[in-house]
């Protein structure tokens, strides 16, 4: 492994959130709030931190594995900590331990918020927020080599790295046409949902930003009661259909635009997707109606929002979802472990890997009724790789294994077993919100620092799906 | 790009930012600065203004009840010192209006002095007023708590923006902090940086172009030389490349 070549990227990387440091530092010059300096010094330190290993370091033309890998991993980490910068200066509630879970929680899309008072904090601050959500939506290295003109092999390299192993399997392009197609689908979600939301009456910053947070599926609004602050049903309907998008693999989302409108219900993955969403929405407005809601209406709505925000892992909220049953609670963990599409900007286990997992186990039960049958594991018609579906069971078993350790370490803090819990699922499955201290409508300010830390760690071992901060950690000892 | 201009950006960068945090700082530090002196100027001139009003609105219900209690002269004088001392502070408080909503309290507490002012300005020695406790419970001391109660009111506000000013000061102060240490904690990583680049891609070529040198004098080997920079270094590489082979003609022509 060569150093240099992973801290000349990591120049590339610093670079890449100096630009959107930027923008929110003219944005709050503009608007002439006190964040403007914090803001400002942060893109200067970023832009200059960045500019410096790339005089130093030339140029190469190939990378190897287990450098793509370093640089993915060490991009992750050393956006977040750029991102703590303009909290850390600006001051108010942002100790590092603050600013850092803020950060991270940004750039890995859960939208957990240490913040009691979002709307105290200034314009540019709420931007620069929101843009964290939406860089590290498709993921920062697969972002950049997006923007960037680079081709070859360091970027399939970088590609491969970044993105979810299952995702990559799913597309069939080139690297150059692959990353094409994520950033147009990207970019047209943000701005469809921008428009949409700016028709049904949003102002344009709480547009932006909650299409930011929404195609990144993140979770972050600039209002302290998030999506509720609207009381709006057609805002709500309109986030809805987004977050339900952006859960669906993007080259997906780009065929049925430009071939087949009908290609999208051929999909076995998306079928499921949809139909589990359908009916987690029917059972959890049948379970609220009457104790929660007396009217249906309301109920449908509180849960459809919540349902869909939650199993998209965007984290949105509509309703405090602590007063609700203790059935209807369940579903929504169950879906916050799920989430959607593998290939879109989800977290969680995902519904290709469940499907997956489904699929074994049918195959498994065939394997007991007729022992010397051979049944092969078929996924939209197409025979399933043993390797794909092994790994997909290990990966299940794994991001279970992740969870539990974390609710472990959480209780021994003293923290209560639903928050230790399910703030353990929505940190891994970057969904943001839990049930107890940390539920729809609260927040993460009063858990100790430690517990801050462990579920940081958590929510970038969901983001880099395990294996990513796995390997880069014991690659020596892989190796 | 050439080691004399990579050095030099080198040293640029870490003097740009040290520069930038300095400024920062002196830019936040500068505000405070004129935070306290707006703290000083604008509340704390209030604030004293109120006290003095509150002492001499005492020192005019003591001069009352020597008025009612015959001692006419001694009375007259206290009020007319204490009326005198009250005007000021209220004229003060006129002209330091800072707080908005501030305007009304002056003209609140201007309104209740007049009231209480009319109760005092006419004779009381020789009338029926005087030794009067009962009109003096009745009428002036409720005018004088009126009067109080509208300056503690003025105090209030103007303690209360300056808790809020002396808040944001903490707030300055960090941001005036920060810059600094980020700028120090940036410089260190910088540093460090640079001493691994200059041992890569300076201190090590040089190394090798000398192991390289003396294997050559050893065992009349070619020299290969891959220097990964395109600067002075490669130059230098290309240079003994070039020399080694020329002498290693020379060698073989002599030997021929």
């Amino acid at each position: 492994m060569r150093p240099q070549i992973i801290i000349r990227y990591m120049g590339f990387v610093l670079l890449f959130n100096a630009l959107f440091l930027l923008i929110s530092a003219i944005v709050s010059a503009v608007n002439g709030d006190t964040a403007r300096l914090p803001l400002l010094y942060s893109a200067g330190v970023t832009a200059l931190i960045g500019v410096f290993p790339i005089i130093y370091v030339p140029p190469v033309e190939n990378i190897h594995n287990d450098e793509g890998l370093a640089i993915v991993v060490a991009g992750w980490v050393m956006s977040a900590l750029i991102g703590t910068l303009p909290y850390i200066m600006w001051g108010g509630p942002f100790t590092f331990t603050n600013a850092w879970f803020e950060s991270v929680s940004g750039f890995t899309t859960t939208g957990s918020s240490i913040l009691s008072s979002i709307e105290a904090l200034p314009l540019g601050l709420l931007l620069w927020r929101s843009l964290t959500h939406w860089i590290g939506g498709i993921g920062i290295v697969v972002f950049m080599l997006a923007v960037a003109p680079w081709t070859g092999q360091a970027a399939m390299v970088l590609y491969k790295n970044e993105i979810s192993s299952l995702a990559v399997e799913n597309f069939r392009y080139r690297t150059r046409k692959t990353l094409q197609i994520l950033l147009v689908v990207y970019l047209g979600l943000t701005a469809a949902e921008t428009l949409c939301l700016l028709l049904a009456g949003m102002g344009f910053f709480d547009a932006l930003t909650h299409s930011f947070a929404t195609i990144a599926t993140g979770g972050f609004s600039p209002r302290n009661n998030s999506v509720a602050y609207f009381n709006s049903p057609l805002i709500e309907s309109i986030i809805i259909v987004f977050m339900i998008l952006s859960g669906i693999h993007f080259a997906l989302i780009f065929l049925t635009l430009t071939q087949n409108i009908k290609r999208i219900w051929k999909s076995a993955i998306v079928r499921y997707y949809l139909v589990a969403m359908a009916v987690g929405v029917a059972v959890v407005s049948l379970n609220i109606w009457g104790d929660v809601y007396a009217d249906f209406w309301q109920a449908l709505r509180a849960a459809a929002f919540q349902v869909v925000s939650l199993g998209t892992s965007t984290g949105f909220a509509t309703a405090d979802t602590n007063v609700w049953p203790g059935f209807s609670k369940l579903i929504l963990i169950l879906f916050s472990l799920q989430c959607a599409c593998a290939g879109s900007t989800s977290g969680g286990i995902k519904v290709d890997r469940v499907v997956v997992f489904g699929k074994s186990f049918l195959s498994q039960f065939r394997k007991m009724k007729h022992s010397r049958a051979v049944v092969a594991l078929k996924l939209d018609g197409t025979v399933m790789d043993p390797a794909i579906v092994e790994a997909g069971i290990v990966y299940i078993v794994l991001y279970l294994c992740v969870v539990c350790i974390s609710a472990l370490m959480l209780t021994f803090m003293g923290i209560d077993l639903m928050t230790a819990f399910s703030g353990s699922v929505a940190a891994m499955g970057n969904v943001g919100p839990g049930f107890g201290m940390v539920s729809s409508l609260s927040n993460f300010a009063m858990l100790p620092d430690a517990a801050k830390w462990t579920l940081t760690l958590v929510m970038l071992l969901g983001r880099l799906e395990i294996f990513g901060l796995l390997m880069f950690l014991f690659y020596r000892m892989i190796r | 790009m050439k080691i004399r201009i990579k050095i030099m950006l080198g040293f640029l960068i870490l003097a740009v930012m040290l520069a930038v945090a300095g400024a920062v700082s002196v830019y936040e530090l500068r505000s405070v600065g004129t935070s306290v002196q707006g703290l000083l100027d604008d509340n704390y001139r209030s604030i004293e203004a109120a006290k003095k009003m509150i002492e001499a609105l005492e020192r005019q219900d003591s001069g009352m009840l020597l008025l009612l209690s015959g001692k006419w002269k001694q009375g007259r004088q206290t009020i007319q010192a204490a009326d005198e001392k009250f005007t000021d502070a209220l004229e003060t408080a006129k002209n330091n209006l800072t707080i908005p909503d501030e305007k009304s309290y002056v003209e609140r507490i201007h309104k209740a002095y007049q009231k209480y002012r009319l109760l005092w300005d006419q004779p009381i020695a020789g009338t029926s007023r005087e030794g009067n406790l009962g009109w003096y419970f009745e009428d002036a001391h409720k005018a004088f708590n009126l009067v109080k109660l509208e300056v503690q009111e003025l105090m209030a506000i103007n303690d209360s923006a300056m808790y809020k000013t002396a808040s944001s000061l903490k707030t300055r102060a960090h941001r005036a902090v920060m810059p600094g240490i980020v700028a120090i904690l940036s410089a260190l990583v910088l540093s460090l940086l640079f001493s691994y680049f200059v041992n890569i891609y300076i201190v090590n070529p040089i190394l090798s172009i000398i192991s390289a040198i003396e294997t050559f004098l050893k065992t009349n080997e070619p020299v290969h030389l891959k220097i990964a920079t395109n600067d002075e270094i490669n130059d230098l590489a290309a240079s003994v490349s070039n020399l080694v082979a020329m002498v290693q003609r020379n060698r073989n022509d002599s030997r021929r």
